[in-house]
């Protein structure tokens, strides 16, 4: 297959998609407290639904510092963050913050595909020139690892997540066309971190 | 009666009596010597943050994994934390208490009639958000401290106390 072909087969250069990137996170996943953000939120929950979610939804680039906190707080406990590659920019000295702090039970990974893609897919001021792998290495994370394969990514994960924290995966995927049009709380609605922490806080408890 | 300073050994008593595990923080001048004992502590986790909107978020995952936390920055902090502070605190119902350093304060004032924007913006932006604030304008006030703990748990919200005099 020609790589002319396999890009347009793809559309993303050779990406993995969204949905594969999660279905790998997925397969691995066991009891993980996830904080998930932006557009990996309803995807996520639709493979691993339970009272182990949490989600960042209004005050984007917290993602990182809430999971942080729950790792900090439940050192025997691992902590997924799945992050935005625009939500990380917003909030990017937290990764001298995680490190700092070095939790050894934390994972971050990063969906970074370039766009805002649930405002419309506008481009990040960084255009495609980020390496957030590499950054969090020089801001200190223990282990780092970028992926664009979905296959590759399934095959190292076991061995990355065995090695201590902070760890940062990034997730090089392509944009997935999913706008979102309604509001993030519908008027009179519980906002959804106020409805899903306490049942985690009373997981985390037991 | 103007603002006194508070030792930062009778602070670190009152933080010890609200039964605080974890101080989240960004650096305040005007807290210094208070900063310095919690740095000290064996007791007391501190947890350093590179924004307060971070302060925001670790002290509700803190709040997650069971743990009682207590936020300490000063007011610019608060200014640029106010997404997360309703997006975390208000909307997520996190009883966060937050210490809040009115760095640079005339102690003869009430905060409110301060020349500084900083202070004097303080407690009606706190107004405008919903969150109760307590003023610490000496020792007499530190029974403020417990007292917003069980106010935020009780209200299921944010509550902000105001280090109106730099700390001895």
């Amino acid at each position: 297959m020609s790589e002319r072909e396999l890009t347009e087969q793809d559309g993303g250069g050779g990406r993995m998609s969204l949905e594969s990137a999660l279905d790998v996170l997925a397969a691995h996943w066991v009891d993980q407290v996830v904080v998930g953000t932006m557009t990996a939120n309803g995807a996520w929950m639709q493979r691993a639904p339970g009272d182990l979610n949490l989600a960042c939804i209004g005050f984007m680039g917290g993602a990182s510092a809430l999971g942080l906190g729950v790792a900090l707080a439940q050192p025997q406990r691992e902590v997924w963050v799945i992050d935005g590659d625009g939500s990380l920019m917003m909030q990017l000295g937290s990764l001298g913050t995680i490190a700092g702090a070095a939790p050894e039970n934390f994972v971050h990974f990063v969906i970074h595909n370039g766009v805002y893609e649930t405002s419309g897919a506008q481009p990040l001021p960084s255009q495609e020139r980020v390496d957030f792998a590499a950054m969090a290495a020089g801001a200190g994370y223990q282990q780092t690892a970028s992926f664009s394969e979905a296959e590759e990514l399934d095959a190292a994960l076991d061995d990355l997540l065995a090695a201590p924290g902070p760890i940062l995966i990034e997730l090089r995927t392509r944009p997935g066309g999913k706008f979102f049009a309604a509001r993030p709380t519908p008027p009179g609605a519980v906002p959804a971190l106020a409805r899903m922490w306490p049942p985690v806080a009373a997981r985390l408890a037991e | 009666m103007a603002a006194q300073s508070i030792p930062a050994t009778e602070f670190m008593a009152a933080i010890r009596a609200a039964g605080v595990q974890d101080v989240v923080l960004v650096p305040d001048t005007h807290q210094r010597t208070l900063l310095d004992l919690l740095m000290a502590a064996e007791d007391i986790r501190t947890v350093h943050c590179s924004t307060e909107d971070e302060a925001i978020a670790v002290s509700a995952g803190l709040i997650i994994g069971g743990r009682r936390p207590l936020m300490q920055i000063q007011h610019a902090g608060l200014y640029a934390c106010v997404n997360n502070l309703r997006g975390v605190g208000l909307d997520g119902r996190f009883p966060i208490v937050m210490l809040i350093g009115l760095l640079g304060r005339d102690p003869e004032l009430a905060p409110r009639e301060d020349g500084g924007s900083m202070v004097r913006l303080a407690e009606p932006l706190l107004e405008t958000l919903g969150v109760p604030s307590r003023l610490l304008d000496g020792v007499d006030d530190l029974h403020y401290v417990s007292e917003a703990f069980d106010e935020a748990e009780a209200r299921e919200g944010p509550v902000a106390l105001l280090v109106g005099a730099t700390t001895s």
